[in-house]
């Protein structure tokens, strides 16, 4: 048994402290929290990626996402790239402030994916 | 009357020429007959005429005699004049050959020359029977002792026979080479199933090999039932007595059958003889055996049963000293392993495949049930758990039974009177059934039972301390305050037998003094982790009242009075004053604290040492030290797992701390105690490591040095984000700074370095009241500039989120970003 308080590196397989996978309504929904950076988004990519592979819609929200760096940003490009390929609606769901909104406005990532709620999101890709 | 009157030795000459008690013949030199007596005439059946004048002597011999006549007699006869005893066949009138013994003289004229041959003819038939009756007594005689020495080499074979098979093998060669028999086989009974088996035979092709009741009609059932010799003497008896039989002797051409009981031989009055096994010999003609050969037969029967009885009883006993071992070791090894899963596993591991082919345990301990197993395949599962609820149920065992379709055994693991599980398990075909065999399984049960349930009630312990010493270790730290930051790290021994005693806190005492404590109870297990609560609630009882650090330990030498088993523990403890970085410390019997200032070399604080709380022999004059720290010092607490190694000094041990601390002392204060940990004991260790590391004050600058590993950005980012919180600098101001420090990071990690875990990246920050300058060091080399679109947008996002941003690519890189306080 091992614990400790802070920052100690989290093995993979505890991807979970990063994301986590569920449905709202007919859409995938794919939560993202904590710090996201060169570190763990590869292998958050790979989790998401086979997660949604199956699915018709994403929403992907950031809205607990406290740190988001180029790393990030990289994933989520990819990945609403391919969702876009395919013609499978998305929505990324940010807070209009904090450190992720931050990061995708200096990077100038596309408005139109992004939406602030949940409800609306979902709402904008359902018609 | 005249004749009636002569006396018996007064005889006519001519009849005593004609009816002598032997035949005369003359002859002429060339065997012609001239005279014959009425004798010779009788046993032969000629008459005179037929022969006188006609035959010659040879001409009534056998056409052997005739040859014997012409080699021998004839010259011996013209050499010596005589011949004796020579034995000839004559062959009579009707055919019949008349054995004889002949005597011959030759006369001879006075010129010398052959003039007759005088010959008397003994009748030599009496004589010829008494020799082919010796000559058959002697091969009977040698008959008998062949087969003597053929049986005294079995009975000394049987001595020699450990085992029910090497008796079978010994016994089964013995008709053939004793009696000529074609072939033979050997059945034994098992009483235990009440069946009859085949275990030997010299032709496996004859007979019936399947296995019989021992109620069976086959003769060979009969035979051992009755336990008499039979002698099936031909076809006709056998479908008269034993008509299972007919079939396999017609097919194999055999005409007699013996079948011999074995049997031990009159034991005790009461019990007689009992029957162990049937041996069954054939013959391929109709043979008669002799009185003597039968004799024979049935000692040999006796012999094999009083081996076979020897070879079962030496059998039960090397069994049951096998199942004694089984269990004595079985008990060792589960000794072993303390915890519940691996004992369970050992259960079966240990039951397959040495007594059973499949074994389950199931454990009925907790929300979900503890189930392992071993071999296979698994037995129907339907069955298994109908008989599994009825063992469960009932706490009685159920024994696999014949003909049973599932074939398992099932025994209850019962300890102090509860069920606790089950064991089902199918015994390796060669073990089934044997009453001493259930014997054993119960055994093994309730051993297993016990050792299972000791390890039932130890993981309980186990997880009731665990839980304990985790609700005190990871209850709430002070955190928030800009003016000092903690970390901990506790870590268990790796073979985690029971808890340890050591424990860390740390809490304020008021608004502006905070105390931080590392200590370790002497003990392990449930009664260390209890004890351990006891200590920390009362330390944090005495602070509040206490004046110091050394009236803190005294106060904790009068707790100890009363609470025993803190006797002996052991505790440092400093209380520092926030307002103005004043420390006072004080050690009853724990290792020095280890302080890292800004400047200079790690230091061990080595005053204020007293013996352990209650110490009888110790020095129990509790002082303490008071010193005042520079705004980012750092305070290590630990305790001896971290330096304590049985391969070294604990000299070695301080040194090797030191060092490490010091060359860690820009790293992030986030993840530092578990990195440490890492370094000086490494994964594989045997005590319990705890440590508390603080760190006191904001710098006025941060720096930091970490390894170009992308883990480590993270820790980085942590310190630094307490840093600019500390000096209040804006959320806005603070993210973009974050961001683009992480930025510049991930480029020296990518591109300076490649990802060379042995490259160092040097961050210092500093703040002003109107700007944030952060400073970003590798020594790498520098690959190809912004070709990278993905490594673009991090050099754009640096750009974009802060004012000012230069590169200086003269050796390495270094990034010097500012950032203006306030403004969006």
């Amino acid at each position: 048994m091992e614990f400790t308080r802070g920052g100690r590196p989290v093995p993979m397989g505890q991807l979970d402290r990063w994301v986590t996978f569920s449905t709202f309504g007919d859409a995938e929904l794919v939560s993202l929290t904590g710090e996201i950076d060169l570190a763990n988004a590869p292998e958050i990519g790979r989790a998401i990626v086979e997660r949604i592979e199956t699915a018709g819609k994403v929403l992907i929200d950031l809205t607990t996402v406290s740190f988001l760096d180029s790393a990030g940003v990289r994933l989520l490009d990819a990945l609403v790239g391919d969702l876009n390929d395919h013609g499978k609606p998305t929505r990324l769901v940010v807070g209009r402030t904090g450190a992720a909104r931050m990061t995708l406005q200096l990077c100038a990532f596309r408005e139109d994916v992004l939406a602030t709620d949940l409800d609306r999101a979902a709402a904008e890709i359902s018609s | 009357m005249t004749q009636d009157l002569r006396p018996p030795w007064d005889e006519d000459p001519d009849d005593l020429y004609e009816h002598a008690p032997c035949g005369y013949l003359t002859t002429l030199p060339d065997g012609t007959i001239v005279r014959v007596n009425q004798t010779f005439l009788s046993w032969t059946g000629y008459t005179r005429g037929e022969l006188v004048g006609h035959r010659r002597f040879r001409d009534l011999l056998t056409s052997g005699g005739r040859i014997y006549h012409e080699t021998h007699y004839a010259p011996l006869l013209r050499m010596q004049d005589e011949v004796h005893e020579l034995a000839f066949d004559l062959v009579c009138s009707d055919g019949r050959q008349l054995p004889t013994l002949v005597n011959s003289v030759l006369a001879r004229a006075e010129s010398g020359q052959p003039r007759a041959i005088r010959t008397t003819v003994f009748n030599a038939t009496e004589r010829r029977q008494y020799e082919r009756e010796l000559l058959l007594a002697r091969q009977i005689a040698e008959d008998s002792e062949r087969r003597v020495r053929v049986l005294q080499q079995v009975v000394a074979d049987l001595a020699a026979a450990p085992t029910e098979a090497e008796v079978a093998e010994a016994m089964v060669r013995a008709p053939e080479a004793a009696f000529g028999a074609a072939s033979s086989s050997i059945y034994l009974i098992d009483d235990e199933r009440d069946i009859i088996y085949a275990v030997a035979s010299t032709d496996p092709t004859t007979g019936n090999w399947d296995d019989m009741a021992r109620s069976s009609e086959r003769a060979v059932a009969r035979v051992a039932d009755r336990g008499d010799l039979h002698v099936v003497g031909s076809v006709t008896e056998a479908r008269e007595h034993f008509p299972d039989l007919v079939e396999s002797m017609r097919r194999s051409g055999r005409s007699t059958v013996v079948l011999l009981p074995l049997t031990t031989g009159p034991t005790d009055e009461l019990a007689g003889p009992q029957t162990l096994g049937v041996l069954a010999f054939s013959f391929k003609g109709e043979r008669r055996l002799t009185d003597g050969e039968l004799r024979v037969v049935r000692l040999l029967g006796q012999q094999a049963g009083q081996a076979l009885d020897r070879a079962r009883l030496y059998d039960e006993l090397r069994r049951r000293q096998e199942r004694s071992k089984f269990l004595a070791e079985t008990t060792r090894s589960l000794d072993e392993l303390h915890r519940l899963l691996p004992r369970t596993r050992r259960v079966v591991d240990r039951v397959v495949p040495e007594i059973a082919d499949w074994a389950e345990v199931r454990l009925h301990v907790g929300t979900t049930p503890v189930v392992e197993d071993a071999g296979g395949p698994r037995p129907d599962e339907e069955l298994l758990t109908q008989r599994l609820g009825k063992v469960a149920a009932s706490g009685e065992p159920v024994f696999a039974a014949d003909g049973d379709q599932l074939d398992c055994s099932v025994l209850p693991l019962t300890a102090r009177g509860l069920v606790l599980g089950t064991l089902a398990l199918r015994m390796a075909p060669d073990r089934r059934g044997a009453a001493a065999e259930r014997a054993f399984l119960i055994e093994l049960a309730d051993r297993a039972g016990l050792a299972l349930e000791n390890a039932r009630l130890y993981e309980q312990e186990r997880q009731i301390a665990r839980t304990l010493q985790r609700s005190l270790l990871a209850g709430d730290l002070p955190s928030g305050d800009t003016r000092f930051a903690v970390e901990t790290h506790y870590q268990a021994a790796t073979h985690d037998l029971e808890v340890g005693g050591d424990w860390f806190d740390a809490f304020l005492i008021t608004q502006d003094k905070l105390a931080v404590v590392v200590g370790d109870v002497v003990g392990r297990g449930i009664e260390a982790a209890t004890t351990m609560g006891q200590l920390r609630s009362a330390v944090r009882a005495l602070a509040c009242n206490a004046s110091g650090p050394a009236q803190l330990i005294e106060g904790l030498d009068r707790f100890v009075e009363r609470v025993e088993s803190a006797r002996m523990a052991t505790v440092a403890y400093v209380e520092i004053d926030l307002t103005d970085g004043e420390v006072a410390y004080s050690c009853a019997g724990h290792l020095p604290p280890l302080l890292q200032e800004p400047a200079g070399s790690p230091e061990y604080l080595m005053q204020a040492r007293s013996a352990p709380l209650g110490s009888k022999a110790g020095d129990k004059n509790r002082t303490e030290q008071r010193r005042r720290l520079p705004a980012g010092s750092r305070l290590l607490l630990y305790t001896d797992g971290l330096i304590e190694r049985r391969t070294r000094p604990i000299d070695k041990g301080f040194e090797l701390l030191a060092r490490e601390y010091a060359r860690r002392r820009d790293a992030p204060l986030q993840g530092l105690a578990a990195t440490l940990a890492d370094t000086l004991v490494g994964r594989d260790h045997s005590d319990d490591v705890c440590m508390l590391c603080l760190t006191l004050g904001t710098e006025e600058r941060i720096e930091r040095t970490i390894g170009a590993d992308r883990m480590q950005i993270a820790l980085l980012r942590a310190d630094l984000r307490a840093w600019l919180v500390a000096h209040e600098v804006e959320s806005g101001c603070r993210d973009a700074v974050l961001l683009a420090c992480s930025e510049a990071v991930a480029n020296a990690i990518e591109h300076g370095y490649r990802d060379d875990p042995f490259g160092m990246i040097d961050v210092v920050a500093t703040v002003t009241t109107d700007a944030v300058e952060v400073r970003v060091t590798d020594r790498g080399t520098w690959r190809g500039a912004v070709s990278d679109v993905a490594r673009g947008r991090g050099l754009q996002l640096i750009r974009e989120s802060m004012d000012q941003v230069l590169f200086d690519r003269s050796d390495g890189t270094t990034v010097t970003m500012r950032r203006r306080r306030g403004a969006e």
